[in-house]
């Protein structure tokens, strides 16, 4: 019976490692083809290790005279790290106020932010247009950064970490004489700093892969973001599969190094504050 | 935008926290009495929440009313707001009547029609495959779920390429004498082949969430079943699964409501090709927003497909008492 078992485990991992090898393929594609000539990306059959090894793609993308890469590039990474920032004291001021202190309305307004979870985003797209034009932040990372602030995902889950936190903690910290302000700052914002984390590794990946937002509301190409310009880029090259595989990896490897670093935190943060049967 | 999972957590909160807990947000609620200290505490919370409120008004609270105006007025080009006119349900007529966005509409159909189901029940059986016990199953689950993080613009590029003519793959498959079609330039094809590689992104987070769920499925009432003789499929089928069903319930809401919002994926891989084959209604929204400047259409297109998703929504919401069990 154990070995039967065993067997049949060694079985699922097999197939499952070949499912794994289907889902991370085109990354591995990805990665093995940016050091390639771009005669040799299509070449049959398909080497892991380029034969003729060259760092030519990578050089190309942030030498060449058409597009400004380095500019998507460094644009893309300041508003990602406003995004960031903004938000995470942003929301979790908000869900303080939401969590640890009794005012009056406070469940109905918070019942009235959770409804208006449902709306999908689309509809948004163009009074949003005319908002920005209007706060003169169109065709500036402004438009992108703002709001993704008004997160009511983050604000309902950190609220839950901060429910979850004792009231007791608080309390003392109140008979102290601590107003608030210095409640939030020294006691709860310290004691969740796991679930911010989470909720900035999140942040960072949506800020990071936003295309629909830089497509939509800014037009001028010194000012555009990395996911926009990897399509023009790439589109602009049609046989140069090299260079294409470069400016996807460029992209790419940041949010993919993140995960494989923090991989804990994507993914439990996911599971434990996912729906339980 | 995780819109799909915002609203899993409004249910969850509804359900699990309110009528499951006791209610958490009832458990803080002291009787409010006009006191000097519950004046300063309510000084204090708007103080807390007045910014972000602030920036919600601006950023959904309007938008989404200007959105429903916005349907029912005639404003052509989005920044010339001059001359408006009440037109009445016009430009709702206006798309039952016309065969490019009714397509359009099918179109977003056919798409959630491969794209739900194939998410939902991958999701559950590569959970029920880690559950079940495999070696090194953090690193197999990291490598499902490493897509889910990726950049789908760039994803597009390398799926461009290896779905294109002469790519490894193809070469490939017609070394063992396939003649494989190009996926992404057939007319048939494309549609379901884009709902597939969303299928490839999204699918981890599915998996996770099972998986979480699976985990909180007692032994006991495993090993009662097979006791009773029950063999691995009924034990799915008749323990497993109903234990699960909450789950499934959420994420297939979620998964229906991700499914259309498909702007994203569809406009970096195909840009609504070939031809009109991959023109959804998502593409086709910002294409007449943006491109032929009916501003009113769009949004009132934009409504059509709330109202779509309210009513889906609904009725699953009523039909769940026959199979979810809590």
């Amino acid at each position: 019976m154990a070995a039967k078992e065993k067997v049949y485990k060694i079985l699922l991992t097999v197939f499952m490692a070949a499912f794994g090898i289907v889902c991370i393929f085109p990354f591995i594609f990805m990665i093995s083809s940016s050091f390639k000539i771009s005669a040799d990306v299509m070449k049959f059959p398909f080497h892991l290790i380029p034969e003729r090894f060259t760092m030519d793609n990578f050089v190309g993308l942030f030498t060449n005279g058409m597009y400004n890469f380095q500019k998507w590039y460094v644009n893309t990474i300041v508003m990602t790290a406003l995004c960031i920032i903004i938000k995470i004291f942003f929301v979790s001021f908000t869900a303080y106020g939401f969590s640890k202190i009794n005012f009056k309305g406070r469940d109905a307004i918070f019942l009235v932010l959770l409804s208006a979870m449902m709306i999908p985003s689309d509809i948004m797209i163009l009074p949003r247009y005319i908002i920005f034009k209007n706060l003169h932040i169109l065709d500036t990372m402004w438009a992108l950064i703002l709001p993704s602030c008004v997160d009511v995902y983050f604000v309902f889950l950190l609220r839950q970490s901060f429910i979850a936190i004792p009231e007791s903690i608080s309390e003392a910290a109140k008979i102290d004489g601590c107003s608030h302000l210095r409640i939030f700052w020294q006691v709860i914002f310290p004691l969740a700093k796991p679930s911010i984390a989470t909720m900035a590794l999140f942040s960072f990946t949506w800020a990071w892969n936003d295309y629909m937002g830089p497509y939509l509301y800014i037009s001028t190409m010194d000012k555009q973001m990395l996911s926009v310009g990897v399509k023009l880029f790439s589109s602009g090259l049609i046989q140069d599969y090299g260079s294409q595989m470069a400016a996807a990896t460029v992209v790419l490897i940041p949010v993919l190094v993140a995960f494989l670093f923090c991989q804990r935190f994507f993914i439990e943060g996911v599971a434990s504050s996912g729906v339980k049967g | 935008m995780p819109t799909a999972l915002l609203f899993v957590r409004k249910i969850h909160e509804k359900l699990f926290l309110q009528a499951g807990n006791g209610g958490v947000m009832q458990q803080n609620k002291v009787k409010i009495k006009t006191s000097h200290a519950q004046k300063k505490e309510n000084r204090a919370g708007y103080f807390f929440i007045a910014p972000y409120l602030t920036f919600f008004t601006v950023f959904t609270g309007i938008p989404f009313l200007m959105a429903i105006g916005m349907s029912f007025l005639n404003i052509k080009y989005i920044t010339k707001l001059d001359n408006l006119k009440f037109v009445g349900l016009k430009n709702f007529t206006k798309i039952f009547s016309n065969k490019e966005i009714l397509d359009s509409l099918w179109r977003t159909f056919g798409y959630a029609l491969v794209y739900v189901p194939l998410i939902m029940i991958l999701g559950f059986a590569l959970a029920v495959i880690l559950n079940k016990g495999v070696y090194a199953k953090n690193a197999l689950r990291a490598t499902v779920f490493m897509p889910y993080v990726s950049n789908i613009v760039a994803v597009a590029v390398i799926f461009k390429v290896l779905l294109g003519s002469n790519s490894p793959i193809i070469q490939q498959l017609q070394s063992w004498g396939f003649e494989p079609p190009l996926l992404l330039q057939d007319l048939k094809l494309a549609l379901p082949t884009t709902a597939v590689i969303a299928v490839w992104k999204g699918l981890g987070l599915n998996m996770v969430v099972y998986l979480g769920a699976l985990q909180g499925v007692p032994a006991e009432l495993l090993e009662a079943a097979q006791i009773d003789g029950a063999t691995k499929w009924e034990r799915i089928r008749h323990v497993v699964f109903p234990m699960v069903s909450p789950t499934t319930f959420f994420l297939l809401i979620s998964s229906i409501i991700g499914s259309l919002q498909n702007f994203t994926i569809i406009q970096a891989l195909t840009e609504g090709g070939p031809g009109q084959a991959t023109t959804v209604m998502s593409v086709n929204i910002v294409r007449t927003a943006f491109m032929k400047y009916d501003t009113s259409l769009a949004s009132a297109m934009a409504l059509v497909m709330f109202v779509i998703v309210m009513i889906i929504t609904l009725i699953q919401w009523y039909g769940q008492k026959k199979w979810v069990n809590y």
